[in-house]
Parts: C-alpha cells; structure tokens; sequence
C-alpha cells in the first residue's frame, strides 16, 4: 500500500515538468484564443468588451473570410493531391530502382526544404518575373517573344496556382524521404514472390507498397493540412501579401490582418477558432476516411 | 535502485522549480498576482513605487532628479544616428534627464510585446499608414495623451510656443487631429511631398512637355504608347492613399476631402468622387502591363526600376525614392523630376499630398511630463537642425532651406503652386473585416488588371464608408 503511493508521488513528481509545459505553453494560450474571440478588443488596453459571438456573426457573412477560405481549401487539396502523387512515385522510383546517383537525387529533392520560405519566395519571384523570369522566357521560346507576358503573380486567376507550385515545389522532397523510410522497411521477398508470380511493377507498387506504407501516408495526410495552413501563410506574406486585391488572401494572412493592421484582435481570434476547429475536424475527417486494416508483415 | 529514484526525483523537483521561476521572471510588473516565485516580481513593485512618487515630486520641481524617459523610435529612411544625437542633445539641456532610446525599423514588432505586458514607453515616434498599424490601435482603443498643452508649452531654451512654431495648416488635419475634434493627439514631425516622379532626362531627350492638366497626360501617355513607353506605373498599391488624397481634394476643394475622410454618408458616390475613381480608372489603361504582377513587398522596386529604364513615365511616391533607388541602374542622361498631381478639374490648381510622420505619447505612460517636454524639445532649432542634417525635414518655417540638391526641388513643390493636402481617414472604433485603405487603394490592381468595374469598386468603398461611419464617435 505504501510502496503503491510512493509509487504514484513518483510518477507524478516524473510527469509534473512535461505537464507543467503542456499546460503553459499549449493549452492555457489555446484556452485564451477561444476566450478572446468572444470579446471586442484592439490588443493594447483593458477595454475589453464582451461581446460573446457576435465576432462568429460578423465572420459568418465576411466575404473576404470567405474568399480566404476557398483559397485555403484549395491550397490544401491541390498541394495534398499533386505532392503526395509525386514523392510517393519519386520514393517508389528511388527506392526499387536501381538508379545511378540515388542519393545524389535525394539531396536534391530534399534541399528545398531546408531552405527558408522567404528564400524560396525570392527564387519564385525571379521565376515568375514577367519579362526576364525562367517561367516567361521558357514559354516565350514556343509562343513567341511578342506575346504578352503572362503574369504570374498578376493574374488573379492565375496566382494562386502560382502559390501551389511554389508550395508542392517545397514540400516534395520532405514526403518523399518520410514514404522512403517506411518503404526500406517493406521485406524484399514479398517482392520477390510477386516477381515469380507475374507482377509487373505498377502492380507490385499498388499491391504490396502502397498497402504496406499506408500507415505512414495517413500520417502524412495530417501533416498536409497543418502544413499547407501554416506554410501558406509564409508564402503569401513573403511572395505577394495577399495581392493582388486579395486574390491570394488565406486564413492566416487574413487573421493577421484583422487583428494587427485592422486592429480587431477578439475578431482575429475568431477567425483563429474557426481555423482551429477547421483544421481539427479536417485530420478527424481523413482519418477516418483513410482507415484501414493494418497489414503486418 | 532507490538511489536511481531519488535522483531522478530530485531532477524532476528542479526542473518543475525552474519552470516556475521562469515564468515569475517574466510576469514582469502584474502586481496584483502574488505567485510563489514572485521575489522577482516584489522587488520589481517595490522599485516602481518610488518612480512614480518620483515623477510627482518632478512635476513640482522639474528635471532635478534623476529621471529616465524612454523614447521609441522608427528608423525610417533617414537612419539612426540623429535620434541617439537628439537624444544626446536632449540630455545635455536637461540635467538628470536619461534618454532610454529604442530605434528600429520594425519599431511594432520591438516595442509591443512590453506594451502589452503594461510597459510603455513614454514618447514614440512612429507613423499612421503601417501594415502593423500601431499607431492606429492605440487610437481606435483611445491609449494617446491629448498634446493640446504642449501645443502651449515654450519650445525648451527658446521663447517661442510650440505651436507657433509648427508651421500653419499641420495642425487642423485628421493626420495630428485622428478623432476629428480639433484636439491635438500625434505631433506632425518629418513631412514628405508626394506626387509623381518622372525622368527629366527622358522628357528632353523626346523634346516633350511635362503636362500639367490631365488632357496632356492623356496625350502624352498615347504618344509615349507609340513608342513602346507606357504613361504610368506604381510601386504597389499602397502609394494610392496619397494619390487618392491629393485628387480627392483638388477635384472637391478640401471640405470635399474632409468629408470623404469623415465617412460622410453617400460622398463616395457623389459626382466629384466618382471623377477621382474614373481618372484613376483610366489611368489604369495607361499602366504599364507588367505593374500589377510586381505590385506586392518581394517586387515593388522592379516597377519603381520601369522609371529608370524608361519602360514607364510617371509613379507615384514619396522623396525618399531617389534614397531608395540609389544604387538602382539607370538609362543614360538619367535625372529625377518631381511634379505635383495634375487638377482634375479644369483651371484647378495641381495638387501634393503632404506625408508626415507622427510623435505620440501612450497614455499609460509613466514619465509624461518629461514626455511633453520631449516633444516640445523636437521642435527646437537644435533638434531640427539635427534632423535636417540627415534629409529630415521637419513643418518648422525656415527648415526647408537647409536642403541642398535634389530634395530642394522636391521640397519647393509647394511654392509653385501645388496645393498641399494633409490628413486621413478620421479614426473610428474597430470594424471587425472593414479596411477602408485595403478596399479604396488594393482595389486598384483589379481595376488595372480589368478584375472589377469602377460601378463596383466604388459601391465598395461607399459600403465600407457606411460601416465605419457608425463606429465614428
């Protein structure tokens, strides 16, 4: 009996620090967004007004809110879809393969990411230049140097896919090293029967891989919706403001502006809840959609 | 293995007490919360009691104590170096007077974090019209000291009033005078012309005029078009408050302007207004092709670079663009003109939005009447001379003339006829999703780029004029 609460004191004075930190750094400040959405409030003085959700009300019919949104959304599923395509067909080729230069190619994919986004934003705005960028000029060589420049940051239609590219541009080689680990641990005689029985090798990528790294994807896919939310907000603060007129606003970028330049923190903070509980539900969502049976091998 | 337990009890006992030393440590000045590590936060309160007595027993008997004011300060173009020589000069007429001086070109990002824990400093120098909008939160939330009796106070060591001084006009605009009601709450400091910047090397070269009404503009730009040169170009869209200002008030005369900065119910739709937003509509036409892709933070200096090429006549902006550009490329015969908008309305005068930034004190300052005299001292022959050295010209009578080559023609702007336009949107209370700027000036890329018509730009500004009209007090 004593030993039993001496035991308990123990794991109690062990887990104090870690939960001491959780509950300073992590959930009192969430606590505080949630709370501060319901109040008017310019950040600075103590004139603090409860205004409970009548900040949700406002957000409810912003159609600059709206138009973050849909940018968001699109970011997210356009980033997801292309750059998980392709680190999953980059790993399968660097992993199976046998290639000259592997690793040589997989620094290269992977450096983008230990850049930094103002820098990518800087060698994407050189690219996407409209008279002297590498984009322009490549097209100019099949349409013509007469044409009109194509303006990749000034189209309202166009920029946000230029924002896209820029992001799957960064985050390739990040995934593709993730679904390579977990690839290198697949046992190769599964590969090898299917090599006896007649598989081609999309087969063998379909059949065996794909089912047996799908643990891994699924993490991934959780980790694409943070990402695209937050990295998002770089991109957009560093490459184009939220310009032109808004076009490349996002969640982030909006909230910022609400509550610093427009001097609304409480409405910022409702943005953020709503950012929060967006992003929460939408993991919830794909994972529940991604369940499937674990396969051991 | 008891031994084992022991120790890493006692590491995790540490490491928990650590913890919470540290965040006593950063609790700072909260005096009403007495934490169990709070020796830190005692001797801070008990160091902060006699300050304020301090300040008290000064207010009686002036600058005989030792005192600290803390002065925060952008660092604009103009650089650094003159506010720690003001600071110095300051210092030296005020005996026991130190000057904590904080100077940095993200002043927001600096000084906020304290401010927001209760520590502020006692005088800042910072603009209206940042993204951060500092300036702007503390007004709206009401956090600014009235300057009305600095205004009356005697400039230190000279035996003029302060606002005697200031030259006429600076102080009746929205720009001193945010709420609108005659009271004094930022103190006009560096003034800067803005209009159109062009190359005069380039107008030679052609044998062309430089217009002066917009019916020559037009002219010029369709010539110019001819040869591959577009009429105009702008850094980004932000620059269009001034534009906007300046045509505002030359198409409707300045009640006109003090009205649209007012939010007076339908003004925006009115027919003067509706003038402003076609001229700028079809200067629009005339905008160089490339403008709106570069039109952002990362790029604005490859459109204010379209200037120097000759790719493009006019931009809109401040003198310190030749400072920005100074080490930009440049076509040959290269030489900076500087002209005032053109009257939008036939036989008008041309017209300047006059910039300039601004010197407050918080409220919750500590250290206020040292503040006051702070800002009363900025006013003083010595203080402007000091700024002057660096290019930073100050609304004092005379202290224009100090300049020398460049910046003399940009500063003489006024004296040849250019009416000067001062102010801003009056502040309101926050609209939760409303930017007046964001929906008059970020607008124009879609304009430009034929996104929006003029029919729903304008209703969009008159909507947002509406909303913040209801949060005026």
């Amino acid at each position: 009996m004593k030993k039993g609460r001496a035991r308990s004191v123990f794991i109690w004075v062990c887990v104090a620090p870690a939960v001491i930190l959780f509950t300073v750094f992590m959930l009192i400040p969430t606590f505080n967004v949630f709370k501060m959405s319901l109040y008017k409030w310019g950040g600075y003085s103590n004139t603090k007004e409860f205004v409970g959700f009548n900040n949700f009300k406002i957000l409810m019919e912003d159609m600059n809110f709206f138009r973050s949104f849909q940018n968001t959304i699109l970011l997210i599923v356009c980033v997801t879809v292309v750059t998980m395509a392709l680190s999953l067909i980059f790993a399968a080729i660097l992993s199976r393969e046998k290639i000259k230069g592997q690793n040589f190619y997989r620094i290269i994919f992977y450096i983008p990411n230990i850049l930094s986004v103002v820098v990518i934003s800087a060698i994407f705005s050189a690219i996407y230049d409209p008279n002297n960028g590498l984009l322009n000029s490549i097209i100019g060589i099949f349409r013509g140097k007469d044409e009109t420049p194509i303006l990749w940051l000034g189209d309202q239609k166009l920029v946000i896919y230029s924002l896209v590219i820029a992001m799957i541009w960064q985050a390739i080689g990040y995934y593709m090293v993730m679904y390579m680990a977990s690839m290198a641990s697949v046992p190769e005689s599964l590969y090898e029967s299917a090599n006896l029985e007649g598989a081609g090798r999309i087969q063998q990528f379909f059949s065996i891989t794909l089912p047996l790294i799908w643990t891994n994807v699924r993490t991934t896919l959780t980790f694409f919706v943070i990402s695209s939310i937050n990295l998002s907000f770089l991109f957009v603060k560093a490459l184009t403001s939220g310009g032109p007129d808004g076009a490349t606003e996002v969640f982030l970028s909006y909230m910022y502006k609400q509550a610093y330049t427009n001097s609304s923190y409480g409405y910022g903070m409702a943005i953020g809840v709503v950012v929060f509980l967006f992003s929460f539900g939408l993991s919830a969502i794909v994972n529940l959609a991604t369940k499937r049976e674990r396969l051991e091998f | 293995m008891k031994l084992k337990k022991v120790v890493s009890s006692i590491t995790a006992l540490t490491m928990t007490a650590a913890l919470l030393a540290g965040c006593g440590g950063s609790t700072g000045n909260t005096e009403q919360t007495p934490t169990p590590a709070a020796d830190n936060t005692a001797g801070q309160t008990e160091q902060e009691a006699p300050k304020q007595e301090e300040t008290k027993a000064d207010a009686e008997t002036p600058a005989v104590e030792e005192q600290v004011l803390k002065v925060a300060a952008f660092e604009g173009g103009y650089g650094a170096d003159m506010w720690s020589e003001v600071a110095a000069a300051f210092e030296a007429s005020h005996p026991g007077v130190t000057v904590e001086l904080t100077v940095d070109k993200k002043l927001e990002d600096v000084i906020s974090p304290s401010m927001k824990a209760g520590d502020y400093p006692d005088v800042v120098h910072l603009a209206t019209g940042r993204e951060a909008a500092l300036t702007e939160t503390l007004t709206k939330e009401n956090a600014l000291l009235p300057l009305t009796d600095v205004l009356e106070m005697t400039v230190p060591g000279e035996d003029v009033k302060v606002k005697d001084k200031i030259v006429p006009g600076f102080l009746d605009t929205l720009a001193t005078n945010p709420y609108g009601d005659g009271v004094t709450y930022y103190a006009p400091m560096f003034y800067s012309p803005c209009g159109l910047f062009y190359n005069a090397g380039l107008f030679k070269e052609k044998g062309w005029e430089v217009p002066t009404t917009w019916e020559e503009m037009w002219a010029l730009g369709d010539t110019a078009a001819a040869e591959g040169i577009a009429l105009f170009t702008y850094p980004t869209t932000g620059y269009f408050d001034a534009f906007t200002y300046a045509t505002l008030s030359s198409a409707g005369g300045s009640d006109f302007f003090n009205k649209c900065m007012t939010y007076e119910d339908g003004i925006w739709e009115s027919e003067n207004a509706t003038k402003v937003f076609e001229l700028i509509a079809k200067l629009g036409e005339y905008t160089e092709a490339t403008t709106v892709a570069n039109a952002n933070n990362d790029n604005f200096t490859k459109n204010q670079q379209l200037i120097l090429d000759n790719k493009a006549i006019f931009c809109p902006n401040g003198t310190w663009l030749p400072g920005e550009m100074a080490d930009a490329p440049r076509e040959d015969g290269f030489e900076w003109g500087f002209m005032a908008i053109p009257a939008v309305n036939e036989g008008g005068a041309g017209c300047s939005f006059c910039w300039f930034e601004q010197m407050w004190i918080p409220a919750a300052a500590q250290n206020q009447d040292m503040a006051k005299e702070f800002v009363a001292y900025m006013y003083s022959d010595e203080a402007a001379q000091i700024f002057a050295k660096s290019a930073a010209i100050q609304p004092i009578a005379g202290v224009s003339d100090y300049l020398e080559g460049d910046n003399k023609l940009f500063y003489s702007i006024y004296d040849n006829g250019a009416t000067a336009v001062m102010g801003g949107f009056a502040a309101t209370a926050p609209v939760e999703g409303v930017n007046m700027l964001d929906t008059l000036c970020g607008t124009v890329n879609s304009i430009v780029s034929g996104d929006k018509t003029v029919a729903e730009w304008q209703a969009a500004v008159e909507e947002a004029s509406d909303k913040l009209r209801a949060a005026m007090e």
